[in-house]
């Protein structure tokens, strides 16, 4: 009962202070891996590769995941609740001051901050990511042709981890990296 | 046009199911069926949700499925459209969370999932870079931007901690500007 508990402030907590779309809750997630252990932050990767090809958004998503790897069905569903709950609210109060509140200097003011806090954050994750995983050189290599070629052409989320997941099942297969 | 709980749901669930690959392709999403097919909001509306719902804190998709279901039908449209806005999602994700929970000790499993990694990893750089580019582009929000990261990767400051502070600063900075110019 407790963890559900601890879980429902958790997430409701990412729901208050998570901002700007796609991968937002994940410096939230990451904090939550460091100090609850509840899911590893290895688990973390896997998260973020299922949500980014199944349907839905994905925020939500990596909160049924989260919610799921940390107390199955029930943890799904609290983790889910509680991470729309704020926005529910928020959006209750904001209805009603529609037309002002964009133009709102204050608005206006905190998301001039906000916004380059949300990039520093999910950069502070992504370098956390790869200094945590095991790349190896093989890994590292890959991750660099991946990047190069995305500068040029990006392709779609599929294509850069269904080539990836070949890869992985390759260097397996023929024992090039130990896992 | 029929407002019932049950059908904003359905079209709600049909806009999740269709979602992919973050909440910013919602807007084209549900133009075509709350705007053309349905005709429940008109055009400019949905755009005015969409752009206050990018500046509230939360899920994207999911504020601007709520303000969008509430001017359909009050709160009863709200909360049909969240749910069915979500519902896609958590079927599918619990579904395969205890798929990949079974086979996640085979050893070719995990093989593929140290593959993956590097996709992800090659994911979040891109999206690093679109937010980058779209948010980054003053001295403040470098500063901002460079402070946050040193807070984050240095000092292991928590992200609440640092969203307050970037607000706090904003405004600041904000109010700052509008008593230079008067």
């Amino acid at each position: 009962m407790n963890i559900l508990f601890q879980l429902f402030i958790n997430f409701f907590n990412i729901g208050v202070f998570s901002f700007g779309g796609g991968y937002a809750t994940l410096p939230f997630l990451y904090e939550i891996a460091e100090k609850y252990g509840w899911y590893t932050t290895s688990q973390l990767t896997d998260m973020i590769a299922v949500s980014s090809v199944t349907p839905g958004p994905i925020g939500i998503n990596m909160a049924t995941f989260a919610g799921f790897n940390t107390y199955s069905l029930f943890g799904s569903v609290v983790a889910t609740g509680a991470i729309i709950l704020p926005s529910y609210l928020i959006v209750t109060c904001v209805y009603k001051i529609l037309d002002r509140f964009n133009e709102n200097w204050m608005v206006k003011g905190a998301v001039h901050g906000l916004k380059p806090a949300g990039c520093a954050l999910l950069t502070a994750v992504g370098i956390k990511l790869i200094l945590t995983s095991n790349l190896h050189l093989l890994g590292a290599l890959i991750l660099i042709c991946f990047i190069l070629s995305g500068l040029k052409k990006k392709h779609e989320p599929i294509f850069y981890l269904g080539l990836s997941a070949l890869i992985g099942l390759f260097a397996g297969l023929f024992h090039i990296i130990g896992v | 046009m029929d407002k019932s709980f049950y059908a904003i749901f359905k079209t709600f669930f049909k806009v999740g199911t269709l979602l992919l690959g973050g909440g910013y392709v919602i807007l084209p999403l549900l133009q075509s069926e709350l705007v053309e097919k349905k005709q429940w909001i008109s055009n400019d509306e949905l755009s005015q949700f969409y752009a206050i719902s990018t500046s509230l804190p939360g899920i994207i998709a999911v504020n601007t499925s709520i303000f969008t279901g509430r001017k359909i039908a009050g709160r009863k449209g709200a909360i049909a459209s969240v749910l069915g806005v979500i519902t896609p999602s958590f079927l599918a994700i619990v579904f395969l969370a205890s798929f990949l929970l079974k086979i996640s000790g085979f050893y070719l499993v995990k093989s593929v999932f140290w593959g993956i990694g590097i996709g992800v990893i090659s994911l979040l750089f891109f999206a690093i870079k679109e937010m980058w580019g779209k948010c980054v582009n003053d001295s403040f929000s470098t500063g901002i931007f460079i402070f946050c990261l040193i807070l984050s990767l240095i000092f292991h400051f928590s992200p609440v901690v640092i969203v307050i502070l970037a607000v706090i600063f904003g405004i600041l900075y904000q109010k700052y500007n509008r008593s230079f110019i008067k």
